[in-house]
């Protein structure tokens, strides 16, 4: 029987109450932290010889897929009923919209040093200590809005542009390419400046604090925002029939991608699971 | 485009180096390993210099702080060498030649003594593990957009990349990894 993850928005008290309790409970346990120095460990960028499982590839929708699958199995063995929410940022769109509230995720930081001092991540109540990070910082960093220079949210036509895209992606596969679905969502732009953060990027740069680096799975909302592009994968699966993962086969020997991105049946590490394999997930979980 | 690949990188990576360069120190070290090598890192000093010079003329976004010189004499690893105080944040960039003739070298990076791990984009830019959703023209310009980001009294703390290469090599098919990390 599939799960149902639903809007942030519509959550009921008491389902805000659990997924809070269950994220404070494997943060407690030391669960957590596992999380975030996997989303760290696993961060290559395209101009490097390495693999890149998780970004600037294709397989940044399918890895972060599994991320949040595992996230979601940490969670639901603390309490079955837990899901994760997703967080739709072209309608709730300011600082005091769903996630923000004081019983979910709490507010943007201080002036000061960004620091966040509402809800119940807030450093003060000795719940959410940062062990993995950019910096020596303990608490929890936000700058919702970018308030010295101030950005919006993507908007639901530039997520449009990326959903009308049918084709998944295109080579070279990385950061540069201007087509396909895929880095339309994800949100490597060209230029510079606030126009080259697009969709998935632009939001990690709204919300500030340490969502912009390496350790941004220490803000809970990386999960609410992840979820929300889970879905825009079963969006333009549903809009695109029969479109499926590219590339269908690992680029050969000649290829400067060679052994730098995976394709559709390859395993993606750290886990022992394929695109391929996580492209359904309609027997696991489906979006309200 | 693979990273690592040349000296081209020096003038990429400084040839556009912002106007802080005015304030900036350029010194060498005296480690001379051999006659090609020390050419080859004369010629990145030069090529240090002449961007400054450029720099000035063309001063670049990035830095709305004045910066000043920084006293005292630089004696850490690597061949080349520029540092500036940003926002009250020691910045220090440095070369740093490979010997045995194993590639070009590579760029090291730290902001008040603890180093930057920087990563390089397709497109020929920077990007650091304090703002990894954008990236930079130089490593410089990148070292500046973590010390932004940098809230009061935080220091960075040393995420080397450690096992990760090398496991990810050990599961996925060969080729090293690069040597771009700062």
């Amino acid at each position: 029987m599939a799960y149902t993850r639903k809007d942030v928005g519509k959550l009921t008290r008491e389902e805000r109450r659990r997924f809070v309790n269950a994220l404070l409970t494997i943060k407690r346990r030391g669960e957590y932290d596992d999380f975030v120095r996997t989303h760290i460990r696993y961060f290559t960028a395209d101009g490097e010889n390495g693999l890149r499982p998780a970004h600037m590839a294709p397989s940044f929708l399918p890895w972060h897929r599994k991320f949040l699958l595992e996230l979601e199995r940490a969670l639901r063995r603390v309490d079955s009923s837990v899901t994760v929410p997703y967080w739709d940022w072209t309608s709730d769109r300011t600082a005091r919209s769903a996630p923000w509230s004081e019983d979910l995720l709490g507010g943007t930081g201080r002036r000061s040093d960004q620091q966040v001092t509402t809800g119940p991540f807030a450093y003060a109540h000795g719940n959410w200590t940062l062990k993995e990070g950019v910096t020596d910082g303990a608490f929890l960093t936000r700058d919702l809005g970018r308030s010295h220079d101030p950005i919006q949210l993507p908007t639901k036509s530039e997520l449009e542009w990326a959903l009308t895209d049918p084709v998944y992606d295109v080579a070279p596969w990385d950061s540069t390419v201007t087509k396909g679905f895929r880095n339309k969502l994800e949100g490597w732009g060209t230029g510079r400046g606030s126009a080259s953060w697009l969709n998935h990027n632009r939001v990690h740069r709204w919300i500030g604090g340490v969502m912009l680096g390496a350790a941004s799975v220490n803000d809970p909302v990386f999960w609410l925002h992840h979820a929300f592009i889970d879905l825009q994968w079963t969006r333009w699966q549903r809009r695109h029939r029969g479109a499926r993962y590219l590339p269908a086969t690992p680029p050969g020997p000649g290829n400067a991608q060679h052994g730098r991105i995976l394709a559709r049946h390859q395993k993606l590490p750290p886990w022992d699971v394929t695109p391929d394999e996580l492209e359904d997930m309609s027997r696991i979980y489906r979006y309200a | 485009m693979v990273g690592g690949t040349g000296g081209a990188r020096v003038e990429t990576g400084t040839g556009t180096s912002p106007a802080r360069t005015a304030t900036t120190r350029t010194s060498t070290t005296a480690t001379s390993t051999g006659t090609t090598a020390g050419s080859t890192r004369r010629q990145v000093t030069r090529r240090l210099l002449a961007s400054a010079a450029v720099a000035v003329m063309a001063p670049l976004v990035g830095a709305s702080r004045p910066a000043r010189p920084v006293a005292g004499t630089w004696d850490g690893p690597g061949d080349t060498a520029f540092e500036e105080i940003y926002r009250g944040r020691l910045i220090r960039v440095t070369w740093t030649h490979r010997s045995g003739g194993a590639g070009p070298g590579e760029w090291h990076v730290t902001v008040d003594d603890r180093p930057l791990h920087l990563m390089r984009r397709a497109d020929g830019t920077w990007l650091s593990v304090v703002d990894h959703y954008q990236s930079y023209r130089t490593p410089l310009e990148a070292a500046r957009g973590a010390v932004d980001e940098l809230g009061p009294g935080q220091r960075l703390r040393d995420l080397a990349p450690g096992p990760v290469g090398d496991e990810l090599r050990r599961l996925h098919m060969g080729g090293a990894h690069s040597g771009v990390h700062a």
